[in-house]
């Protein structure tokens, strides 16, 4: 066989290489795609969700006038409470009539009564739970600043065009252009709207008000219940299994049973949380401690798996060192391999709990979709009391009608993942901190 | 100076493998200094030396397998038939399908002892038919005497085969490409003796035919399948010439010193 | 007593069980504690834990299991006139509870309730007021259930408190009368913690037992009132409100299959090649920021993806893909969920591929590269064959998550049962249908609700496979490389 030049590549060669590069092409781009499919859901996320923190308002001076508001005239709270939204709603458009004369503002084709349709329907309970908690405020002249319509604030945002109004009944062009003239004239404009986190939910037709806080109030609860559940049981489980247990089919068994478990799709622990909490020992529906219950069994396996590699990872010899200076086999663990182990449990620990943060579909089953706006007392009693869960929440505004609660879903989306990054920050913080290597 | 003598010998045979000056960097670790090496055609080269003196990462030089470790660097000139083989134009697929590697521990495909040794022909396309490969294998395993012991089960998978059956398929493996060198780095130490018995005969036999360079940390096996011996300690080539003088009558007292036993 | 309190007093007895058995033993020995058995700690802290421990065990079951006994107890009072035709007991008793609340309610905001439960009307108006709404005016049985369930309800914490205060003052007089200096304190102490170490890892398959156990139960329940051939062979799924619903599970298996075969399609070619480029390729920088990023997909709530599928790749594919085709004009669509979860799964493919790749050992890949193959071909001809067990067990991980998987499909797939070919349709799956059947206002003993139970058994059977397959099959491979 006559031998070529090392130099000179052959056309086998090069085909070879050719499909060489085409591979490493194949493998560069499967990770450009994964990434960008990353990039394209947080751009979509985030370009939808971000206005839900920018919210229109309007502001304007009301005159309270005791006539209207306390006719007894005595502030006398449970009397002064006769007066309903209405009366409120018929006040604040009054006085915004009154503001946009002295603005020199025409009111043109705008009707006072589709003036009133421009602030938002919660506006006037606003005030009057305002005005109930403070009576003396009453007679004075305030400066308020109300939430507008959801159509005023979806023209801001450009969701709801002038074409799209003059097909809507909610609004109109012309109560559009008089936004735009308030807008000029600095009583309407964009401002931050705390509100989104702090109100609770608003019905159908006010996506303006719906706010997280009873949301996020009771995925708080639940966390704590996991916490305090999942943390304690998921570190004694993992140090009886990998310290303690005898090799026996019987640890076996509870080793497979908790692989299998982590894997079990979490809608299966919704159903066990309907039948065994629910239906079987009657806990209320829609109540945290029910949640953080289910939540705690889904997620005990996502936290002995990593507890038990933390413990795994401690050196034989640390436990050889304490067992041969007399420690018991409970001393052992308790003061040397736990406090050893302590990073690796707490990161998985943080990284189970996101999870169980992030979780829906069991919730769903448990009858956290229930609309739920008073806020839940103060625990322990409070956790029996209905509340909604940032996920659920954020599922229910996709069903309603509005198309203002899009932007309220992944609005509610930029939280809950604020809220994760933040829990996977610590844990990442946790295990380079403490990382440690043997 | 001690290259003097080595001079007059290679004119007798033709040398395949010409290494000049050739440094090893690991990072910034000299792993290898001023090594100048002559690897003629149908000899068995032995690289002996204490574990650690670079014997293994040179070889590796020799076919470009140390490109697969991202901080190593070589310079200095090596030649294939005076072709440098780290021109740029070299692709070292081409390269390693003339310099052949078996290495430390057996390491057949999960596939059929046919594929095994079939692999080589057929991603460089030696063969073109059937008929062909089938021979190609069934040559390759006779020469790595293995036909007798497998001819009946080409089909099962070669890890099924024992410790020593299984470096020689990896050695079969090899030589189906019909490399003109063949690097083996330590191919015996993963071995039981009669395994091992086995390999260096099969090394001895493969000289009618190869250039074989093989790395080994049992100076009796140097010295037993070997013609020409370089010794290696710490990066540098101490010694290098006719295994009978390198084992008979070392020149450096470092070779001296390892022959006998006091270093390594 | 109300809960927070009665944990602290417990909390705070235990507290002083603590110091008190501390003290006692050291007092035994007249402060030479070389003469105890154990170091005075432990004498303490058995004291604590017996004190503490039952107690707040009796606290958990007892909430556990009071709401089912104070709940017949009213459910007893009701008249069954009162309660209307086709509706259940539990509709009325949730009236109950609301009346309940409420009654609360109006008193702890200090208004007169005495004159109101004597007129249903003016209940009704003032539990409005206070934001709780009744369809209809509480009748007399449903005020005395009420009633009952109040008193239940306090009496029910007024015994607890008492019988928890007892066992906890209990606990700590009988580990107090056992302290003397032979006392092998720390010994009980361990056994003591020993056994709450074996209930915690009980849990485990106490929720199993739960699960299987749950899930059966209903399931029997289920075809005891509707035929199981109907529901394993009907190819018909058409729940009614009054009942003759057909109950058929294929064409929800076959939504399921199909959405999570293109999740698969998508995620395995990706997953797969983004594991060979990182494992194979990559640079060592490379790998440690692209690993990560691609790991962020898993980290990110199913809610997330749902979310995008239903504003923004539904829409798209409806706009561009669906509708110019004419294949159709719905934006949820098992393309949609299947494309969504596709994304989803990437990393479930790639990281656990990732580590089998490199569980293949170098050696291998050396003997290719040595006799001259390229990188490529060393990866498709060995390497990947060398891994195929490990791959296959990750692709039936991933495959097991994709149909376990419920709010993409839920806001995705849509909800309409069909056996069809075309992937731009909507399709319902068996985790949609668990979710519609259970969250809906149909009466829990009718078949249509406890079909959920059905279903969520056939999809837990059906991962329950698939996981322990994957797991076999995983095992075995790490085996023949260690």
């Amino acid at each position: 066989m006559t031998r070529v030049s090392l130099f000179a590549q052959d056309a086998r060669t090069k085909s070879r290489n050719a499909a060489e590069k085409r591979f490493r092409a194949y493998g560069l781009s499967a990770i450009v795609v994964a990434l960008l499919a990353l990039v394209w859901l947080l751009v979509s996320i985030f370009g939808n969700g971000l206005p839900a923190f920018r919210q229109t308002f309007i502001s304007f001076p009301v005159t309270l006038d005791a006539a209207v508001l306390d006719k007894a005239g005595n502030r006398n709270v449970a009397e002064m409470a006769k007066t309903t939204t209405i009366g409120y709603a018929k006040l604040l458009a009054t006085s915004l009539e009154a503001e946009l004369a002295a603005k020199g503002i025409d009111l043109g084709e705008v009707k006072s009564k589709d003036l009133t349709k421009m602030i938002s329907e919660e506006s006037p309970a606003t005030l009057r739970n305002r005005v109930l908690a403070d009576p003396s405020l009453i007679g004075q002249t305030v400066q308020v600043s109300v939430l507008a319509s959801g159509r005023i604030d979806g023209y801001y945002k450009g969701r709801v065009s002038m074409e799209s109004a003059a097909k809507d009944k909610n609004t109109s062009p012309e109560q559009l252009a008089l936004a735009d003239q308030m807008q000029s004239a600095g009583v309407l404009s964009m401002q931050l709207n705390p509100g989104f986190l702090t109100m609770p939910d608003a019905s159908d037709k006010r996506p303006e008000a719906a706010g997280l806080g009873v949301a996020i109030i009771g995925s708080l609860y639940m966390m704590v219940v996991v916490l305090v559940l999942a943390l304690p049981i998921g570190v004694a489980a993992s140090v009886y299994l990998e310290e303690f247990a005898p090799k026996n089919k019987f640890t076996d068994l509870i080793e497979v049973n908790i692989a299998n478990l982590a894997a079990v799709p979490s809608i299966v622990y919704g159903i066990l949380g309907l039948a065994i909490f629910i239906n079987f020992a009657g806990l209320p529906q829609s109540a945290p401690i029910v949640g953080g219950l289910v939540l705690t069994l889904m997620t005990l396996p996502r936290i002995i798996i990593p507890t038990r590699a933390a413990l795994k990872a401690v050196p034989p010899s640390i436990r050889d060192a304490a067992l041969g200076v007399g420690a018991s086999r409970l001393q052992t663990v308790t003061h040397h391999v736990l406090p050893l182990a302590m990073p690796g449990i707490l990161t998985g620990t943080i990284i189970g709990l996101a999870q169980a943060l992030g979780e829906t579909a069991p919730l769903l089953l448990i009858g956290m979709v229930a609309f739920v706006r008073d806020f839940p007392g103060a625990p322990p009693e409070g956790l029996f009391d209905p509340a909604a869960a940032l996920p659920v929440q954020i599922y229910n505004w996709t069903q309603r009608g509005d198309p203002g609660f899009v932007e309220r879903a992944s609005g509610a989306i930029i939280v809950l993942l604020v809220f994760l990054i933040a829990m996977n920050a610590i844990a990442i913080y946790f295990r380079r901190k403490f990382e440690r290597r043997w | 100076m001690k290259d003097q003598r080595l001079e007059t010998r290679v004119d007798t045979q033709t040398i395949k493998i010409e290494a000049r000056k050739a440094q090893v960097y690991y990072g910034t670790n000299h792993a290898i200094k001023d090594v100048d090496v002559d690897i003629l055609d149908k000899t068995v080269t032995a690289f002996i030396g204490p574990s650690g003196c670079g014997k293994s990462t040179f070889l590796r030089c020799l076919n470009r397998m140390n490109d697969t470790i991202p901080s190593c660097r070589v310079e200095g000139r090596i030649t294939l038939e005076g072709e440098d083989i780290y021109d740029p134009r070299v692709d070292p697929v081409q390269l390693r399908a003339r310099i052949g590697m078996v290495f430390q521990k057996p390491n057949p495909f999960p596939k059929s002892i046919y594929d095994n040794v079939a692999y080589g022909p057929k991603i460089h396309g030696l063969t073109r038919n059937k008929a062909e490969l089938d021979e190609v294998v069934e040559s390759c395993l006779r020469k790595a005497a293995l036909w007798n012991e497998v001819k009946d089960r080409l089909a099962a998978p070669g890890t099924g085969l024992s410790g020593g059956q299984q470096q020689r398929l990896c050695i079969a493996r090899a030589i189906a490409t019909s490399p003109e060198v063949l690097l083996m780095d330590e191919p015996c130490s993963a071995l039981d003796p009669i395994a091992t018995a086995q390999v260096e005969e099969l090394i001895d036999e493969l000289r009618s035919q190869f250039s074989v360079v093989i790395v080994t940390h049992s100076m009796q096996q140097a010295a037993r399948v070997s013609q020409r011996t370089a010794f290696f300690h710490l990066g540098n080539l101490v010694e290098f010439g006719e295994t009978g003088q390198i084992f008979t009558n070392p020149r450096d007292p470092r070779t001296e010193s390892y022959i006998s036993g006091r270093i390594g | 007593m109300s809960l927070g309190p009665l944990t602290l007093i417990i909390l705070a007895l235990g507290l002083a069980g603590y110091l008190i058995g501390r003290r006692r033993a050291i007092a035994q020995v007249a402060g030479d504690i070389r003469k105890l058995h154990s170091l005075p700690p432990f004498y303490g802290r058995i004291t604590a834990l017996l004190t503490v421990v039952p107690a707040l065990f009796l606290i958990a079951a007892w909430l556990l299991a009071e709401p089912a006994f104070i709940e017949t107890k009213a459910l007893s009072l009701i008249a069954a006139e009162d309660i209307p035709a086709g509706k259940s007991a539990a509709l009325v008793m949730a009236d109950v509870r609301r009346v309940a609340d409420g009654v609360a309610r109006l008193q702890d905001s200090g208004i007169e309730i005495a004159p109101l439960l004597a007129s249903p009307s003016a209940l009704k108006t003032a539990l409005n007021g206070a934001a709780i709404v009744l369809e209809t005016e509480p009748t007399v049985s449903t005020l005395a259930a009420a009633a009952a369930l109040r008193d239940a309800l306090a009496s029910s914490r007024f015994a607890l408190s008492i019988v928890a205060l007892l066992l906890a003052a209990l606990g700590l007089g009988f580990a107090l009368s056992r302290i003397t200096p032979e006392y092998r304190a720390r010994n009980a102490t361990e056994r003591f913690a020993m056994w709450l170490l074996v209930a915690s890892s009980l849990v485990a398959v106490l929720t199993t037992v739960g699960i299987v156990g749950s899930l059966l139960f209903e399931t029997i329940h289920f075809f005891q009132i509707y035929p199981a051939a109907d529901f394993f062979f009907s190819t018909e799924w058409n729940p009614q409100f009054r009942g003759g619903s057909s109950l058929g599970l294929w064409p929800l298996v076959w939504g399921t299959l199909y959405v999570s075969a293109i999740a698969l399609v998508v995620a395995v070619p990706i997953g797969l090649m983004s594991a060979i480029y990182l494992a194979e390729y990559a640079s060592r920088t490379t790998r440690s920021w692209v690993k990560p990023a691609i790991e962020i997909l898993a980290g990110i709530p199913t809610i997330v993806y749902g979310l995008f599928a239903l504003i923004t790749v539904g829409p798209l594919l409806r706009d561009y893909f669906a509708a110019p085709l004419g294949l159709g004009n719905s934006s949820s669509s098992v393309m949609t969920a299947g494309l969504v979860m596709g994304i989803m799964v990437i990393p479930f493919v790639s990281s656990l591929s990732d580590d089998i790749i490199n569980a293949v050992p170098q050696s291998l890949r050396d003997g290719s590269l040595g006799i001259g193959a390229t990188p490529s071909e060393t990866i498709r001809q060995v390497v990947i064959p060398a891994a195929l067990p490990g791959i296959v067990g990750a692709v039936l991980l991933a495959a097991s998550r994709a149909i376990g998987e419920t709010m993409i499909v839920v806001m995705g797939a849509g909800a309409a049962a069909k056996l069809s070919l075309n992937p731009f349709e909507a399709m319902t799956t068996v985790t949609v249908k668990i979710v519609s059947q259970l969250t809906g206002d149909t009466e829990f003993a009718s078949p249509e609700t406890l079909v959920a139970f059905a279903l969520g058994l056939t999809l837990f059977t059906l991962t329950l496979a698939l996981n322990i397959l994957a797991l076999i099959i995983v095992r075995k491979y790490r085996e023949q490389y260690e």
